[in-house]
């Protein structure tokens, strides 16, 4: 369950990034973040993740208020969300599997637990046959789905993806919308940002528009 | 703890050289200190041993009674530091004074009707560190009683050795402080150079929701791991450096002193000395390591 109550935002620009926004995501519900580019979708997507904090309202996440949680503490929330990067984020010096098995890592998972989650992660995304690969060996495609089994691997209730199919051709990006909508059937709730009109009017999916930082009816 | 110990030991690989030149340079230091240690150690022990002559002479007036008497040797016998007590009478002063100076016989010393010099205690004293003090308190007791006309114990001397001693410990301990902080600057320099190398990881581990400790516990061995290894090399280096001197001049040291030898810093010192450099690894390691997370965590 994510809840915003008249969250606002600036970066000290003439115009605020966030305005007035309210609207809430319930548990394992899946919805399309979209809006023009510069609208405010990745600031929106920051704040829930805390990498950006916000000016103005209250930000909800399993009930607990995001922004009072201290810097020490942020690993909390972190560890409850999968974020997948626009920039995929992905180590070149690890390969496939290294890469995934790191979410695993740094919450201090065992090895066996870690070969095992990493093992299912990749089957999930399907990409067990590159597992030995480099980053910069991979498609775009495939990097986007080890950044994918990379945000599903510690089992996060809430994924927060943003902009994933950005610079993916249609079919491909079909396949990695899948991806999401199978956490979906897992009980994961997911904000997927987008300004794929097509890819959005293909499913039924609930859909929050936003434009120069403000909600509009879809 | 493994995957700590792994992940020092890759932040230590993929920076070796700086590693090696962080660890030399602490080699140095403590090498620089340990020494400045050694020879106070055994500057120490030279002047002790020197010093275990150093007696309590209670010089008597010649009018002192039976009872005066009486009462300053239970005041001697009732302190436990003293070892041995020797009452010197009149004549056997006299008897001394005479046989020293026999060789030179002097016709003064013939022609002198009376003895001139007073009867007296001479007390040893046990050997313990804060021996100077305590004679000096016992010194200043005799002062005051009846019957006793002066007390000597070399004060003069004593009080130039104390004051030495003193110089050459606080010497020790500025000299110690200040590379203390050199070295902390220098780690923390090392520490932030290997964190740097690894950026990018870093700020993605705690992007993902490693815990602060997570990302700090393997810099920080690193940085204790440094210490530890820079004042292990030192304390090698000064021991060869002993052993060296020892070969090369026992034999002259000991026409010097009989018994005497050249000392290494002891025990309890060689530990103070290590976990002062594990200590100034953690410092060292936590200060570039706390800079970087209260300014990337949220980014
Ligand atoms: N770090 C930043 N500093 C200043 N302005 C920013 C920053 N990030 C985003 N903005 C501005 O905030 C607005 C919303 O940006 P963003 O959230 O990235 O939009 P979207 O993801 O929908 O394209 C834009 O006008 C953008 O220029
Ligand atoms: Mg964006």
């Amino acid at each position: 369950m994510i809840q915003l109550f008249n969250v606002g935002k600036s970066y000290g620009g003439v115009a605020p990034a966030l305005i007035d926004i309210t609207f809430s995501v319930k548990k394992g519900e899946f919805i399309f973040l979209t809006g023009p580019s510069g609208a405010g979708k990745t600031t929106l997507l920051k704040i829930l993740y805390r990498t950006e904090k916000y000016d103005q309202g209250q930000v909800l996440v399993h009930g607990m208020n995001i922004g009072k949680i201290p810097d020490r503490k942020l690993y909390t929330l972190r560890r409850e969300i999968g974020f997948v990067f626009q920039d995929y984020k992905l180590l070149a010096k690890k390969n496939v599997f290294e890469n995934v098995a790191f979410a695993q890592e740094v919450i201090g998972a065992n090895k066996k637990r870690i070969r095992f989650k990493t093992w299912e992660a990749l089957k999930n995304v399907g990409l067990t046959h590159k597992k030995d690969s480099y980053p910069q060996q991979l498609s775009g495609g495939e990097q986007q789905r080890v950044a994918i089994a990379r945000a599903l691997v510690n089992s996060p209730k809430i994924i927060l993806a943003d902009e994933p199919t950005g610079n993916l051709d249609p079919e491909i990006s079909i396949e990695i919308l899948k991806l999401f909508e199978h956490a979906k059937k897992a009980g994961v709730t997911v904000v997927f940002a987008t300004h794929d009109q097509d890819m959005i009017r293909s499913r039924n999916h609930r859909v929050v528009v936003i434009k120069r930082g403000q909600l509009v009816n879809p | 703890m493994t995957t700590s110990a792994h992940n020092t030991y890759s932040n230590i690989k993929s920076n070796l050289q700086v590693f090696l030149v962080s660890v030399a340079t602490i080699t140095v230091a403590f090498s620089i200190l340990g020494l400045f240690l050694v020879i106070f150690v055994n500057l120490n022990s030279f002047l002790t041993t020197w010093s275990e002559k150093v007696q309590l002479v209670v010089y008597l007036e010649d009018e002192i009674t039976d009872g005066q008497k009486q009462s300053l040797e239970q005041l001697i016998s009732a302190n436990s530091d003293v070892e041995s007590m020797t009452f010197i009478s009149k004549d056997a002063a006299w008897a001394n004074f005479k046989n020293t100076f026999s060789s030179t016989k002097s016709d003064f010393i013939d022609d002198l009707k009376y003895n001139p010099l007073p009867s007296s205690y001479n007390l040893k004293f046990k050997p313990s560190s804060d021996r100077f003090v305590r004679i000096r308190e016992f010194a200043d007791l005799f002062k005051r009683r009846q019957g006793v006309e002066s007390v000597e114990y070399g004060e003069t001397w004593l009080g130039a050795f104390e004051k030495f001693m003193l110089f050459i410990r606080i010497f020790l301990l500025a000299v110690g402080g200040l590379l203390g902080l050199g070295l902390i600057l220098i780690i923390s320099n090392t520490i932030k150079l290997s964190f740097y190398a690894r950026q990018e990881e870093i700020e993605l581990m705690l992007l993902i929701g490693a815990t602060p400790n997570f990302v700090r516990v393997p810099f920080m061995i690193e940085g204790m791991f440094q210490g530890l290894l820079g004042g292990i090399f030192a304390l090698a280096l000064i021991k060869s450096l002993q052993l060296y001197i020892k070969v090369q001049f026992q034999g002259s040291l000991q026409s010097i002193a009989r018994g005497m030898e050249f000392q290494f810093i002891s025990q309890p010192l060689i530990l103070g000395l290590l976990a002062s450099a594990l200590f100034i690894g953690w410092v060292g390691s936590f200060i570039a390591i706390q800079k970087f997370l209260s300014s990337g965590n949220t980014k």
